[in-house]
């Protein structure tokens, strides 16, 4: 098997061994941490100072620690700090983040990946609509904006879509 | 938009960047405050068109923005480049927003200072809080950038670490610092073209937008709810340096009671307070949330709820709410 990975990062293999490597590779978890162990070795040889290492358990570790958003509804809750997504722009992003990840990790690690981002939803759009309202009258005021012009306004079109929708659905008012 | 004044407009920038051109020739010792000076009339006076990125934590997002100059005017778009198609237009103080179904929304941001410089006391504000260091220069997108660091006097406020072109005066990048120099947000060109043959096609908002000319006018008319008042509402605790700029009464989220906006501005960053009437909404318990740079705190106090939100860390915006109080009582 260690000879073939070699083969193939060599581009010595056949096209029908490759394919048949390939196959092997995907069920094969001990094959998947040669190939990608010989993937380092090669990367150090050949620079060593950008060392590719394996990357998917940071990347889970990472996501671990990412904020957890607490909704609590009702008085009772009332002194309860809440932390919460300003913008639903933001976990669109993480969204996309998350998709692009699971094609570099693979396929096992994905799904958990997925459903961490599921309890990381933002709480309410309407909430979120009312933060938006406050940031933009805010804006119109702020030295950044004359400074920096429309890229200050970066925050502004990353919610400009989520208000659209909201305003477009009173039902979710 | 009365032609003289975009005609004051324009010889007020050029006699300032004649001004700023002539102190750098003549003693090299172009100031940070001076470089500042230079950049935001440059900002408004070039035609550009790039693409940027914004870092704020672990998010990163690619936009193109084009900014040109019109017979009536600055025209501005800006495009996200990732994720869903978002877009906004910006002209003579309004805002139009785009997204893939084509829907539109119209903003009027009536009070966005047209100011195309530092007006004198913001200049004064500026330099009485932050020190400016020149850090000499570095390379972005391809330009190369004057590195100017505004470090606040104290840590209730974030430092500003700009790059500037040296030809242009335009930003090349922007950082916001927080306490030991921990990156709070980041915008930076990855290319930037400045000047020359620049897409104009986007410039007409309406007719892109499919909004006919009088609706967007009543639209705007409509917004235009800002009254300036004298609502009695002080704030005890504000960060040394943050002086009122404005105390205006608004409509907002739609409702029909007003709601007050008092801002307070340190000349480089500013704190808005919002004092409106507890609706009993059970969403607006206490909550902290920050974006980027951004904090923002809102709390019931008594019958009203407040709002602070400004570029300034959390702990600001909180102890600034929690010193907010009535002068009549």
């Amino acid at each position: 098997m260690k000879q073939e990975i070699s083969a193939l990062m060599d581009g010595e293999l056949f096209e029908d061994e490759v394919g048949y490597f390939l196959d092997r590779l995907k069920q094969d978890p001990a094959a998947r941490k040669n190939w990608a162990a010989y993937h380092l070795i090669g990367d150090v040889l050949r620079q060593p100072e950008h060392i590719h290492c394996d990357l998917s358990a940071k990347v889970r570790e990472r996501m671990h620690d990412e904020p957890t958003v607490f909704a609590p509804r009702g008085h009772a809750a009332k002194q309860k700090m809440r932390a919460f997504a300003l913008s639903a722009a933001a976990s669109l992003s993480a969204i996309g983040v998350v998709a692009w990840m699971s094609l570099q990790i693979g396929p096992e690690a994905a799904p958990q990946l997925a459903m961490q981002q599921n309890a990381m939803r933002p709480v309410n759009a309407h909430i979120q609509g009312k933060t938006n309202d406050y940031l933009r009258a805010h804006q119109e005021f702020s030295p950044g904006t004359n400074m920096s012009g429309s890229a200050y306004f970066i925050r502004t079109v990353s919610y400009g879509a989520d208000e659209i929708q909201m305003r477009n659905n009173p039902g979710k008012q | 938009m009365k032609p003289y004044v975009a005609i004051s407009q324009m010889l007020l920038g050029a006699f300032l960047l004649v001004a700023a051109n002539a102190q750098a020739q003549g003693g090299e010792s172009r100031d940070g405050f001076e470089w500042l000076k230079a950049m935001i009339v440059a900002e408004h006076q070039t035609d550009y068109s790039g693409v940027f990125v914004y870092q704020h934590e672990n998010n990163v997002d690619t936009s193109r923005i084009t900014h040109v100059i019109e017979g009536d005017g600055e025209y501005e778009r800006l495009e996200s480049l990732d994720g869903p198609r978002r877009e906004i237009v910006r002209h003579d103080g309004h805002v139009w927003g785009h997204h893939d179904s084509g829907r539109v929304q119209v903003d009027s941001q009536q009070g966005m200072d047209k100011f195309s410089s530092l007006l004198p006391e913001q200049l004064s504000a500026l330099s009485t809080n932050y020190q400016a260091k020149l850090l000499g220069m570095e390379r972005v997108a391809g330009y190369n950038a004057q590195v100017i660091l505004f470090q606040p006097n104290d840590n209730w406020r974030y430092s500003h670490k700009i790059w500037v072109h040296t030809d242009s005066g335009l930003l090349l990048k922007a950082a916001v610092l927080g306490a030991k120099s921990k990156l709070i947000e980041q915008y930076t060109f990855s290319q930037l073209q400045i000047g020359g043959k620049i897409d104009r096609s986007w410039v007409k908002p309406s007719a892109s937008t499919g909004l006919n000319g009088s609706d967007l006018h009543q639209q705007m008319e409509a917004a235009k709810t800002e009254i300036p008042v004298n609502s009695g509402w002080v704030v005890d605790v504000l960060p040394p340096g943050f002086k009122k700029t404005r105390e205006i009464q608004r409509l907002m989220h739609g409702n029909h009671e007003p709601v007050t906006q008092i801002v307070f501005s340190d000349g480089l960053s500013a704190i808005s307070i919002f004092i409106e009437l507890d609706d009993g909404d059970e969403d607006d318990m206490e909550s902290l949330s920050s974006w980027g740079a951004m904090s923002l705190y809102h709390k019931v106090v008594g019958k009203h709820l407040f709002t602070v939100v400004g570029e300034v860390p959390a702990y600001t915006v909180m102890r600034t709410l929690d010193s907010i109080r009535h002068s009549g009582k």
